[in-house]
C-alpha cells in the first residue's frame, strides 16, 4: 500500500490531464497551467479514503478545487464508490472533527448512517451523493472563501419553518489560506422528486405531438395549474427568506447601479455577437424605461438562479434547491441582496426555453411555433397568478413592475445570448426571438 | 281497510311473501322471515378472503334474462357462474335487487325482504347463492340503510299514522329550515334536502332524491328494523353487503350532517352482529369522501377495525385517469401518500368504473374542470358530479390504455372491483337517459339481443349497444373468448397472475418516484407467513410516448427481476439506478426474488 503523500504526488501528475475531463471542472475554457496542493487530510487508513484540495492555475485565475480520493480504484476517484462515500455520512453522524475538517450534523438532526453512498447520474456542476434513500450530499467542488450561500440560506429558510426546500441536515467545513471553505453540504433527498424541467417538456412535448388543432389549455398535459402551485412556492420561499433575514428598500443609486450593470453587459454581448445588434437600441429603451418608471423597489435575499431546473416536483408539492446564486458570478455579487423579480423573470424566461426546446434544429413550422408561443403565454401566466397569490405585501404581482420585470427578463436573455453562442450556437434562436418579441410587446 | 289504501298496496308483491302482507293488532306490518326460507351452503371458511379477492359488480338486470321478460334476473345470472368463475372472479357484488318502485335504479327500496319480481324471488336468490358457493364465488349486495323508497310501507304507515308505531322511522319537521348546512347531492333534480308531504301535514327529509325518505336513525326501533334487515340476509347465506351511503345516517344542526359520530356508533353495532352472529362476512362501505375522512368507516385500528371491513376509495379513482392524461404520475402518488394506513383487518376496495357516473365529487374545482374537458367532450357525457361514461370510450376504445389501466386496478393498493363488461371493453350509450347509458345488456354473443335474452327486441329493458365500434356484432364474449389475444383472455389472464402474488393483494405499497414524471412505478411487498418475502414491482408508463425510467432498486442489489406475464429474466440489479425502457402506456410487473438481511446497509 502506498502511503498518502506518495499517493498525492502520483495524483498530482496526473491532474493537468485528467482535470478537464471532469463535467464539474469549471475551466475547460483555457489550458490548466500548475496543479498545486493545498491540504491533505486521511479520512480512513484502511481502505484508504483521502480528501485532497488542489489549486488550479489557469492563466490570470487561480482556485481551489476538491477531490476525494482512494488507491482502491485506477482512477483514484472515490466518489463513487458507495463504501467510501458512506463514511462521510457516518463522520457527519458523529459529528467528528479530522484535522481541521469538521463533519456536523444541523443542531436537532438525528442522522441515520451505515448507509452506501451513491452518486447520481444526472450531469451537474458539483458532485452528489445519495445515501438510502435518506440523504443527499452535495460535494462543493469549486470551493470558495467565505460563508456558502446554498448553506447559509438553507439554514436560514429550515429555521423559519419553510417548507418548500429540502431541509439540510449537516454539513463539511474548513479552513484554507485561514479561511472558512463549505465543503459540502447534506440535506434530505426526496426520492420522488421530477424536476421542474422534466415536468414542463413533458407537457410541451403532448401539446406539440398533438394532430387536432388544439389549444394549450385544452391538452391532456396542460401545465398551468402545476405552473401556478410553483408560483406560489417560489412567492412563499421569497416571502420565508424575508422573514428569516430581511429586507432593504433599494434606493435610487442601487437602481441606477443595476441598470448600469445592465447596460454594460449589453454592451459586451453585443459586441460578439452580431446578431444581437439590431435589437441593442429597443433594450437600452427598455432598460431606460425600468429606470425612469419604476416604483419603490425591495432587495432581499433571492434564489439568484432560478429555473425549471433548480425546482423539484414532490408529491408534497414544489420544492427550491441549489441557492448558490449565479455560477459565473463573483462571491460578492452573488451574496448582494436583490430584487425577488429577478427569479421571476429567471423563471419567466425558462418557461420560455421548455416551451421552444422541442423546435429547435427543426425546420420552422408556424403551426408548432404557434402552440410553443401560447403554452409559454399561458403558464407565464399562471406562474405569474399563482406567485401574485402567496407573494408578501411589499412585491405582490410581479406583473404590477412591468417595466421592471421585463427589464430582468431581457438581462437575462442578454445573458443567455452570450451563454448560447459560445457554447450551443442552435439555441441561440431561442433568447433572440424572445427578445424580439418582449422589446416588440414593449414598444 | 280499503284495499288500494294498504300500506303494501304499490308493492306489486301479491302472492310472495312481503312486509305489510298483514298488520298486527298493535299496528305492526308482518315481515318475512329467513326461517320461512331454504337457506344457501356457505362459502369455505376464511376470515381474510376480500383482502385479497377480486370483485365483479354486475347487474341483475343487464347480465342474462332467463325467461324471454327482456330483463335479466337472477336465474339468468347463475346461469353465467361458469364464465365468472374462469374469469377469475371472487366475488360478485349485486347492487339492489329488491322490491323497488324503479326510479333510482333500484335503490330507492320498497320491501327489505322481497326480490323485485322481475328478477325472481327469494328462492332464485338462494339458488344463485348456493350455485356461486359451490363454485368459491361470495356474493354481497347493497344495503341501503339511508332511506327507502317512499312506497315502503314504513314510510306509507308512518305519514298516515304519526302516531303509530312507524310514525317515528322517518325524520319530520314542520318546516323545512333544520340542517341547512348539509349540501344537496344530486343538484341536477333536487332544490331541498327537505319535501312537503301532503297527507302528514309536515316535511320529511332525504339527502337523495325526494322520494327516497331518510330513515330517522335516532329512533331505537328503526336501528332494530335495520339489524333485523342484515341478519335476514345473512341468514339466508349472503357473504355481505355494501352499504350504501353510510355518511349520511345521522343528522345534527350546524353540521354538513355527513360522518357524524353517532353514524359511526351505529355502523359498530352492524359490525357487532356480523362479527358475533356471522363471522366471514363483510361490510364494505360506500362513502364517497376524502381518505381520511373514509378511514373513519374502517373504526378502531387499535383492535384492527370494528366497523366496515372494507371501504371504496374513490377519490384514487378519476386521479388515476387525470395522471394518464397529463402523463404525470403526481395526481396518483399525491392521493396515495395522503392515504392514512388502515387498520389491520381491512382493505380498501378501488374500482375504475361502476354502475354510476364516474365521480367527480372528491377532486378540487380546478380538477373537475380538467375532468371535464378530457373525457367529457360533449355535455351529454355529464351527470350530476361526474361522467356518465364505460372505460373503453373513456379511454378513446385504445387498447394499450384499457390494458395499462386494468393493469394499474389489479396491482395499486386495495381489492379491484370490475365492472360488467369492461372485461371485454363494452362501450355505452350516452343517449339514454341519466346513468342508463352504462347499464345496457352484456353482449354475449353475435345472435339477437347480443345472446342477453331471446325476446323481441322491443321488450329488451334497454337496447343493445349496436354503434360500429362498440356493438354487440363484433364486440362480444364468443367472439373474445374464441381470440387468444382477446381483452378477455388478457384480463382473465392478469387476474390469474394477480392471485399468483399476494404481495399485489396485500403488499404494502411503496412508491419508488424516479426522475421521470411520466413513469409511476411502486413496489407491493408481502411478508409471506414463513417469513420469506414477495415483492413486486410494477412499472407504468402513463405517457402515449416510449419512455426510459432509472429505477432507485439499490435495496435489491444482486436480485433478477422476472417479469410476471411471461417469465422472462431480467438484468440484474446492480449498484447504478436500474434502467427500464416502456413503449407508449406500457407497464410491467416483476417478481423481485427475497432481500437478504442486510438491505440497503453495507
Ligand atoms: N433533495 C433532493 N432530493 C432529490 N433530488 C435532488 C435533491 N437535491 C438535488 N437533487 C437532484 O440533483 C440534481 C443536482 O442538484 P443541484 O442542482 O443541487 O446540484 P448542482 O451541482 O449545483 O447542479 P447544477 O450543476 O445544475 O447547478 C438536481 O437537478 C436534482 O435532480
Amino acid at each position: 500500500m502506498t502511503e498518502p503523500q506518495e499517493l498525492v504526488e502520483k495524483l498530482l501528475t496526473e491532474l493537468p490531464g485528467w482535470l478537464p475531463a471532469q463535467r464539474w471542472f469549471a475551466g475547460k475554457d483555457r489550458p490548466v497551467g500548475s496543479v498545486r496542493p493545498l491540504r491533505t487530510t486521511v479520512l480512513l487508513e484502511e481502505p484508504r479514503l483521502l480528501h485532497v484540495v488542489v489549486e488550479v492555475e489557469q492563466a490570470d485565475r487561480v482556485e481551489a478545487y476538491q477531490l476525494l480520493v482512494t488507491d482502491r480504484d485506477e482512477s483514484y476517484e472515490a466518489t463513487g464508490d458507495g463504501e467510501l462515500t458512506g463514511h462521510l455520512l457516518d463522520l457527519m453522524a458523529q459529528g467528528r472533527e479530522i484535522d481541521g475538517l469538521s463533519f456536523e450534523h444541523e443542531p436537532d438532526a438525528e442522522l441515520t448512517d451505515g448507509l452506501r453512498g451513491r452518486p447520481i447520474t444526472s450531469e451537474q456542476s458539483n458532485t452528489s451523493i445519495i445515501f438510502g434513500s435518506q440523504y443527499i450530499l452535495k460535494l462543493f467542488r469549486k470551493l470558495s472563501y467565505g460563508p456558502n450561500p446554498d448553506l447559509v440560506l438553507h439554514r436560514a429558510l429550515r429555521g423559519v419553518g419553510c417548507e418548500h426546500i429540502a431541509q439540510p441536515l449537516g454539513s463539511i467545513t474548513g479552513e484554507l489560506n485561514g479561511e472558512q471553505v463549505t465543503i459540502g453540504m447534506l440535506q434530505q433527498f426526496l426520492p420522488d422528486a421530477v424536476d421542474g424541467w422534466a415536468m414542463a417538456t413533458t407537457s410541451v412535448r403532448d401539446l406539440m405531438a398533438d394532430s387536432e388543432a388544439l389549444h394549450a389549455d385544452q391538452a391532456g398535459g396542460d401545465f398551468a395549474a402545476e405552473a401556478n402551485r410553483l408560483g406560489q412556492a417560489v412567492a412563499t420561499v421569497h416571502a420565508d427568506l424575508e422573514r428569516a433575514l430581511g429586507q432593504q428598500d433599494a434606493d435610487d443609486d442601487d437602481i441606477a447601479a443595476t441598470v448600469r450593470a445592465m447596460g454594460s453587459r449589453l454592451d459586451r454581448v453585443a459586441e460578439m455577437v452580431p446578431a444581437l445588434g439590431p435589437f441593442v437600441p429597443a433594450l437600452r429603451e427598455a432598460f431606460d424605461k425600468a429606470l425612469d418608471g419604476r416604483s419603490t423597489i425591495v432587495v432581499q435575499n433571492i434564489h439568484g438562479d432560478l429555473h425549471l431546473g433548480q425546482v423539484l416536483r414532490t408529491v408534497n408539492g414544489w420544492l427550491l434547491i441549489d441557492f448558490e446564486g449565479e455560477p459565473a458570478a463573483p462571491a460578492a455579487e452573488r451574496a448582494a441582496l436583490k430584487s425577488p423579480l429577478r427569479d421571476v423573470a429567471g423563471m419567466l424566461r425558462s418557461f420560455d426555453y421548455a416551451a421552444h426546446q422541442m423546435l429547435v434544429g427543426q425546420d420552422e413550422d408556424p403551426l408548432l411555433t404557434e402552440r410553443a408561443l401560447e403554452w409559454a403565454r399561458r403558464n407565464r401566466a399562471a406562474f405569474c397568478e399563482g406567485y401574485a397569490d402567496a407573494a408578501a405585501e411589499a412585491v405582490g404581482d410581479p406583473r404590477r413592475h412591468g417595466e421592471l420585470l421585463r427589464a430582468f427578463e431581457l438581462d437575462k436573455a442578454v445573458y443567455e445570448v452570450a451563454y448560447e453562442y459560445a457554447n450551443r450556437p442552435e439555441w441561440l434562436t431561442v433568447p433572440l426571438s424572445s427578445i424580439a418579441r418582449i422589446t416588440g410587446e414593449g414598444a | 281497510m280499503q284495499e288500494d289504501s294498504r300500506p303494501d298496496a304499490a308493492l306489486g308483491l301479491e302472492g310472495v311473501p312481503h312486509t305489510g302482507e298483514a298488520i298486527t293488532a298493535d299496528g305492526l306490518l308482518v315481515e318475512p322471515q329467513a326461517e320461512d326460507f331454504q337457506h344457501a351452503k356457505q362459502a369455505p371458511k376464511n376470515p381474510d378472503w376480500f383482502k385479497g379477492a377480486v370483485f365483479y359488480e354486475v347487474l341483475v338486470r343487464a347480465f342474462t334474462d332467463s325467461n324471454g321478460d327482456g330483463t335479466g334476473d337472477l336465474r339468468g345470472l347463475a346461469s353465467r357462474l361458469d364464465y365468472l368463475e374462469w374469469l377469475g372472479i371472487d366475488c360478485l357484488w349485486l347492487p339492489p335487487f329488491y322490491a323497488s318502485p324503479l326510479r333510482d335504479g333500484g335503490y330507492d327500496i320498497s320491501d327489505f325482504r322481497a326480490v323485485l319480481p322481475e328478477f325472481g324471488n327469494i328462492e332464485d336468490f338462494v339458488y344463485l347463492l348456493d350455485e356461486a358457493h359451490r363454485r368459491g364465488i361470495r356474493v354481497i349486495t347493497d344495503l341501503v340503510l339511508n332511506h327507502t323508497s317512499d312506497a315502503h310501507p314504513w314510510f306509507q304507515q308512518s305519514r298516515m299514522d304519526p302516531d303509530g308505531p312507524y310514525g317515528d322511522y322517518y325524520v319530520w319537521s314542520d318546516d323545512d329550515s333544520r340542517y341547512a348546512d348539509a349540501r344537496i347531492i344530486f343538484v341536477d333534480t333536487e332544490t331541498s334536502n327537505w319535501t312537503y308531504d301532503p297527507v302528514r301535514g309536515q316535511f320529511y327529509w332525504h339527502r337523495f332524491f325526494s322520494h327516497q325518505p331518510d330513515l330517522n336513525f335516532e329512533n331505537n326501533d328503526v336501528q332494530e328494523a335495520m339489524l333485523d334487515t342484515l341478519r335476514f340476509w345473512l341468514d339466508l347465506g349472503i357473504d355481505g353487503f355494501r352499504l350504501d351511503a353510510v355518511p349520511y345516517l345521522f343528522e345534527e344542526e350546524g353540521t354538513n350532517c355527513e360522518n357524524l359520530p353517532r353514524t359511526h356508533d351505529f355502523l359498530k353495532r352492524c359490525r357487532k352482529v356480523v362479527d358475533d352472529e356471522y363471522p366471514g362476512r363483510i361490510l364494505l362501505a360506500e362513502a364517497n369522501q376524502w381518505p381520511s375522512d373514509v378511514v373513519e368507516y374502517f373504526g378502531d385500528p387499535e383492535v384492527g377495525g370494528d366497523e366496515c371491513h372494507m371501504a371504496f376509495h374513490f377519490p384514487l379513482m378519476p386521479r388515476i385517469f387525470m395522471a394518464v392524461r397529463r402523463e404525470s404520475r403526481f395526481p396518483i402518488s399525491e392521493i396515495l401518500a395522503q392515504t392514512p394506513e388502515i387498520p389491520t383487518g381491512t382493505q380498501w376496495g378501488i374500482f375504475l368504473r361502476n354502475h354510476d357516473e364516474l365521480t367527480l365529487e372528491m377532486v378540487t374545482d380546478e380538477e373537475r374542470d380538467y375532468m371535464y374537458t378530457e373525457y367529457a367532450k360533449d355535455p351529454r357525457m355529464k351527470a350530476n358530479i361526474g361522467i356518465r361514461r364505460r372505460l373503453a370510450p373513456l379511454l378513446e376504445n385504445d387498447r394499450n390504455q384499457q390494458e395499462l389501466f386494468t393493469a394499474m386496478l389489479l396491482s395499486l393498493p386495495g381489492s379491484p372491483v370490475l365492472y360488467y363488461g369492461d372485461e371485454i371493453g363494452m362501450g355505452d350509450n350516452i343517449w339514454l337517459g341519466d346513468r342508463d347509458a352504462v347499464r345496457t345488456p352484456m353482449q354475449w354473443t353475435p345472435d339477437r339481443n347480443a345472446g342477453f335474452s331471446s325476446c323481441d327486441p322491443g321488450r329488451i329493458y334497454l337496447p343493445v349497444i349496436m354503434d360500429p365500434i362498440h356493438g354487440y356484432q363484433a364486440l362480444n364474449v364468443e367472439a373474445q373468448l374464441n381470440n387468444a389475444s382477446s381483452l378477455l383472455n388478457w384480463t382473465r389472464r392478469m387476474i390469474e397472475v394477480r392471485k399468483q402474488h399476494h404481495a399485489l393483494a396485500e403488499g404494502t405499497f411503496i412508491d419508488l418516484g424516479g426522475s421521470n414524471p411520466s413513469v409511476l412505478a411502486y413496489k407491493r411487498r408481502w411478508t409471506r407467513p414463513d417469513g420469506h418475502e414477495d415483492i413486486v414491482l410494477c412499472v407504468n408508463n402513463l405517457s402515449r410516448f416510449p419512455q426510459p425510467v432509472e429505477l432507485d432498486l439499490s435495496e435489491h442489489r444482486g436480485t433478477t427481476p422476472v417479469e410476471l406475464t411471461g417469465g422472462v429474466h431480467f438484468p440484474q440489479v446492480g449498484e447504478l439506478p436500474y434502467l427500464l425502457t416502456l413503449p407508449g402506456h406500457g407497464f410491467y410487473w416483476f417478481q423481485l426474488a427475497t432481500v437478504g438481511d442486510d438491505g440497503e446497509s453495507r
